[in-house]
């Protein structure tokens, strides 16, 4: 029917949809990966472990450039003037959390190809000789680098939390448990990430320290959990518009969503897959690409979750 | 902030005609598929025979605290000397962080400029001529004051300080300009 007043069409509550749903994995895809090869260092170097060549740390170095430019590249298309996106780079309102995020992604982005360029540096000398002085330079401040990395990224991921619940209209989005779950979810998602592509790519034995990021799951996958138990508590706790927005997780299709991919794919199949399966599947490669496949999609679900039913209830 | 342009849209005497939305479509060349300005007619409330609609301006709050403004990362969306929201062009991406901020979702991509847009009061065009925004001087039932709340002897100031009055979402913090009389008329849900 008609209105008398007009087209309802631009008052869609949905207005950010999945491409940012997309950017938002991919930059929490690559902050994970580089906290978890980061970490895994600092676990190996403070035992007086060998750190050369490490499967994980090199399947990072792929993943932590590559996912955030093909979200960035995303998030630069969806711009309603994709050509003028430099003002952006020109123009900081400091109040603005996404202005935060762009100064952060300007240090980070260099950054994690230098981190890349060092872990792979015989096949960048090989290709780009000319580099081999700045190489020297960057694997002398290797150490301060990625302090400054880890940072970094906790801060890209971080940021893509901060950046929906800035919007203080939307219920599910305007919780301050909505950094920490994207942070713990990014954790999760890049170390799946590191093992899938290590797996694939990189992995000489069976279990090239895989064991130690398996580590990691149980206590990354159980913050993610909780974090979601907040959400959805404090949300029944927080007013008419709040306690309307919980439909989102009991009705409609983010529903389905919500229970098959972010808590079944995401954190039921990968949890029992650890603990049940039995020793001789655990470092086949089967197992580790269908359990990190998984994780990975309940991941990207969990984005989509947010963004969709996060926009779909406004207060 | 010399001055405090505010609004009141009397939900008395507003009658749904859309007269207002007509005149500010005409004086903005606002393309037809989008809109600055609705009054949505909701109801019917109360239970018969006692039943009637509410009429609900939809448009630009111009909120004191604005968080269209507060999100922008380039600054293209601010706050001018007169208070009212305004949007420079030049300095816009386009990244729809405004329109998804908005609680009132009034703002919009307009589709010839790709730059978001919405309700200014008519500043650039009848305010800069000293002349009422076109919705209110159009209104055939004077439901619509508008005026400069800082100054004593306004219209809106007597309106506000006689008249009960509200202003939309107040819990969220946004302090909008835009205020309103509520409809005398009462009822519970059934």
């Amino acid at each position: 029917m008609n209105n008398i007043w007009g087209s309802m069409e631009q008052y869609d509550p949905v207005v950010w949809n999945w491409i940012i749903a997309v950017y938002l994995f991919m930059a929490g895809l690559s902050a994970g990966s580089m906290l978890v090869a980061i970490g895994l260092k600092w676990y190996k170097q403070s035992r007086g472990l060998p750190t050369e060549g490490l499967p994980v740390i090199k399947a990072a170095a792929v993943i932590g450039p590559v996912a955030i430019c093909l979200g960035m590249a995303l998030l630069v298309l969806d711009l309603t003037k994709p050509f003028e996106f430099y003002h952006i780079l020109l123009n900081y309102n400091l109040t603005s959390v996404m202005a935060w995020g762009v100064i952060a992604l300007l240090v980070y982005i260099p950054l994690v190809f230098v981190f890349a360029a060092l872990v792979f540096e015989k096949q960048v000398l090989h290709f780009a000789p000319w580099l081999a002085g700045v190489l020297k330079v960057c694997r002398q401040l290797e150490g301060s680098l990625n302090k400054l990395i880890f940072a970094l990224a906790l801060g890209v991921g971080v940021y893509t939390g901060f950046l929906l619940s800035a919007m203080i209209s939307y219920p599910i989005l305007n919780t301050a448990v909505l950094p920490a779950l994207f942070l713990a979810s990014a954790m999760s998602v890049g170390s799946a990430g590191n093992i899938l592509v290590a797996t694939l790519f990189f992995s000489k034995k069976e279990s090239d320290c895989i064991e130690q990021v398996h580590r990691i799951e149980y206590p990354v996958a159980f913050n993610e959990a909780l974090c979601l138990v907040l959400l959805f508590v404090g949300l029944n706790f927080s007013g008419p518009a709040a306690q309307a927005a919980t439909a989102a997780i009991t009705t409609g299709a983010w529903a389905s969503v919500f229970w098959i991919g972010v808590v079944g794919l995401g954190l039921v199949v990968p949890v029992l897959a650890s603990t049940l399966a039995p020793k001789a599947w655990r470092h086949t490669k089967g197992f580790l690409i269908t359990v990190s496949c998984s994780t990975i999609l309940g991941v990207l679900a969990l984005r989509h979750f947010v963004v969709y039913a996060g926009q779909s209830y406004i207060s | 902030m010399t001055k405090r342009y505010v609004l009141v849209h009397d939900e008395n005497k507003c009658i749904g005609c859309q007269a207002c939305n007509v005149a500010c479509r005409s004086e903005n060349n606002v393309p037809e598929s989008v809109t600055r300005l609705q009054v949505r007619i909701e109801g019917p409330y109360g239970n018969f025979p006692h039943l009637h609609f509410k009429y609900n301006r939809v448009s630009c709050e111009q909120c004191e605290n604005a968080p269209c403004v507060k999100v922008c990362p380039t600054g293209a969306a601010y706050v001018n000397d007169d208070g009212i929201v305004s949007i420079n062009e030049g300095k816009c991406v386009g990244c729809l962080y405004c329109v998804a901020a908005c609680p009132y979702k009034v703002r919009f991509i307009n589709p010839e400029t790709r730059v978001p847009d919405k309700c200014d009061f008519c500043k650039e065009s009848r305010l800069a001529r000293g002349e009422e925004p076109a919705c209110v001087s159009v209104c055939p039932t004077d439901a619509l004051t508008f005026g400069d709340a800082n100054d004593l002897n306004s219209e809106v100031r007597k309106l506000l300080d006689t008249k009960q009055n509200y202003q939309q979402k107040v819990n969220l913090g946004t302090e909008p300009r835009v205020y309103r009389i509520p409809s005398r008329r009462g009822g519970i849900k059934a």
